[in-house]
């Protein structure tokens, strides 16, 4: 698969379609009750807002979205508020649909021969497969960080301007990389080796630098997908701080295989769990959302309980 | 002093800290639990001037206080279970969470204890004029306030040396309750049998809210050391 950054080499800003900038009018779930649907569980929302406060502002909505491989209906019906500047957790087994999902947020699934989306995936309350949404823009404003950081073969400036480079970024560019790199807590270890390699910095940095190339292009969401599972505990954590100070502009979701990054870094988690069908088909199926304290303390779904205690069944 | 800078292994500096998030939560429990204490503090010395000057007006602000008290243990043991919850907390951490639970019971009872006190003079309708019983009243309110005072202090200071002291200081307390117990029963025929029972509760409430700040002492000391002073457990300590 290639990086959001080498995709956005082949597109020119000119072409991006009018996604809307900062209107970031709260997106309205609507009922999904009419919507072909085949999902057995019925997702409990509990009623954990304060009556009479303002509604949260919804950054992107899924609305009874399902992935196909080909045939395979690989995740049944998602429904899937993203508040803004909040981290959402997506947890669960392996095959759960997780990563798929997150794939779909912004449109990295076009990528894979056989995959299709369907339902709808709201970003400001736009369609983000509607005919003429150039996918390139979409990656542009909802960024992507990958398992295993990819900074490119080039100097750890270079990783930073290239988009925004491409992009037809006007202004300062040493501004621009400073600041993405201040943003990204990289800043004061990188700052008196800017022309370096990239693959010189630590696992933890480089990952980092993916954190900030992201930033470079001036998204408002970032998806992150394993963002720490190659690193080590220390540079874990320091990952896990700097998206608590990222969140204060960015709304981030996180896929992790480690339930306890999702209790410590998040306010709402998703758990996703694989739904076997008769015929052995195993679909990802979003089980349980909430707010983070609530599943980790009281679950409602036995099968969340089951997955965050280790007892599976 | 904060939990980042206990003596016996040094963390690291705030901005080398990884989870500094965490140790800031870790002390704002640490905080609201100093505040509480002070609150228990004060109130008992308020059910004091209901006991001492007779104030029997000031009872229901000594109820007012501990809402209070009940409201901020509320708060700080959700948030305490809610980091056991999340944050995966392991040695000094784990250990500083576990015996949150266990003061905050502590403080919580004392502030309970402190209205039980000003109920017992409310329901007397004042005391009898004794100055006896009142001298030995006075000096068991000021110990026991002093040496739940020092036991807050402690946590403030993560002082592990509070738990064996605080046990010794107590003796002055148990010491004086016994004598208050002698004069009540010396003055039992003057003051009627219900108000000798009442004083003799009184003094005992006090003399276990000197208990429950040994008990916070000792807490601390497990939260610095992993063990309680002398190796036993406070709960087999307490002299029921």
């Amino acid at each position: 698969m290639t990086t959001d950054g080498a995709e956005e080499s082949t597109m020119p800003e000119n072409e991006v379609p009018n996604m809307t900038q900062a209107d970031a009018v709260p997106t309205q779930t609507p009922g999904v009750a009419s919507r072909r649907s085949a999902s057995r569980v019925n997702v409990e929302v509990r009623a954990t807002e304060t009556p009479g406060a303002a509604a949260p502002e919804v950054v992107m909505a899924t609305e009874g979205m399902e992935v196909y491989y080909g045939n395979f209906r690989a995740v049944n019906p998602v429904d899937l508020d993203i508040r803004a500047r909040e981290i959402t957790a997506l947890i669960g087994p392996s095959g759960c649909g997780k990563s798929t999902v997150l794939r779909s947020f912004n449109r990295m699934n076009d990528l894979i021969a056989g995959a299709r989306v369907t339902g709808m995936v709201r970003y400001h309350g736009e369609d983000i497969y509607a005919p003429g949404i150039d996918p390139v823009e979409i990656r542009r404003r909802i960024g992507m960080v990958f398992q295993k950081p990819n900074p490119f073969p080039k100097s750890v400036y270079e990783n930073i301007a290239f988009g925004p480079k491409i992009g037809g970024f006007k202004g300062s560019m040493d501004d621009m990389v400073e600041e993405s790199l201040q943003k990204a807590a990289l800043w004061d270890e990188v700052k008196d080796k800017l022309q370096g390699s990239a693959f010189a910095l630590s696992g933890g940095q480089q990952q980092r630098l993916c954190i900030a190339r992201a930033i470079a292009t001036s998204p408002d969401v970032l998806l992150m997908d394993e963002p720490c599972s190659a690193l080590d505990p220390i540079a874990t954590l320091r990952i896990e701080e700097l998206m608590f100070e990222l969140k204060e502009d960015y709304s981030i979701v996180i896929v992790t295989h480690n339930m306890q990054q999702a209790a410590r870094v998040s306010d709402r988690t998703a758990f996703f769990n694989v739904d076997v069908q008769e015929n052995g088909m195993r679909t990802g199926q979003l089980v349980e959302f909430d707010e983070t304290g609530r599943l980790f303390t009281n679950p409602s779904d036995p099968a969340t309980e089951g997955y965050i205690t280790g007892r599976f069944g | 002093m904060t939990i980042d800078d206990m003596s016996s292994q040094e963390r690291p500096r705030k901005h080398d800290d990884a989870r500094h998030r965490f140790s800031a939560t870790l002390d704002e429990i640490r905080a609201g639990m100093v505040r509480m204490g002070s609150m228990v503090v004060e109130n008992t010395r308020r059910a004091g001037e209901v006991i001492l000057e007779n104030r029997l007006d000031v009872a229901n602000e000594v109820r007012a206080a501990d809402e209070e008290v009940n409201k901020a243990y509320a708060h700080l043991e959700a948030l305490s279970f809610e980091t056991l919850a999340r944050q995966q907390p392991v040695a000094r951490d784990l250990r500083f969470l576990v015996a949150t639970t266990r003061i905050l019971y502590e403080l919580e009872r004392s502030g309970d204890l402190a209205v039980n006190c000003a109920q017992i003079v409310e329901n007397l309708d004042g005391l009898p004029d004794s100055p006896r019983l009142t001298g030995l009243l006075a000096r068991i309110l000021d110990e026991a306030c002093s040496l739940f005072a020092r036991s807050i202090d402690a946590l403030a200071e993560l002082d592990s040396s509070a738990g064996e002291r605080l046990d010794r200081e107590d003796d002055v307390v148990d010491d004086l309750v016994s004598r208050l117990y002698t004069q009540v029963g010396l003055e039992s025929d003057a003051i009627g049998l219900e108000t000798a029972v009442a004083l003799s509760r009184l003094g005992r409430f006090l003399e276990r809210i000197a208990d429950h700040a040994v008990n916070i002492g000792e807490n601390i000391a497990f939260i610095v050391t992993a063990e309680f002073p002398g190796d036993t457990h406070a709960a087999m300590r307490d002299e029921q």
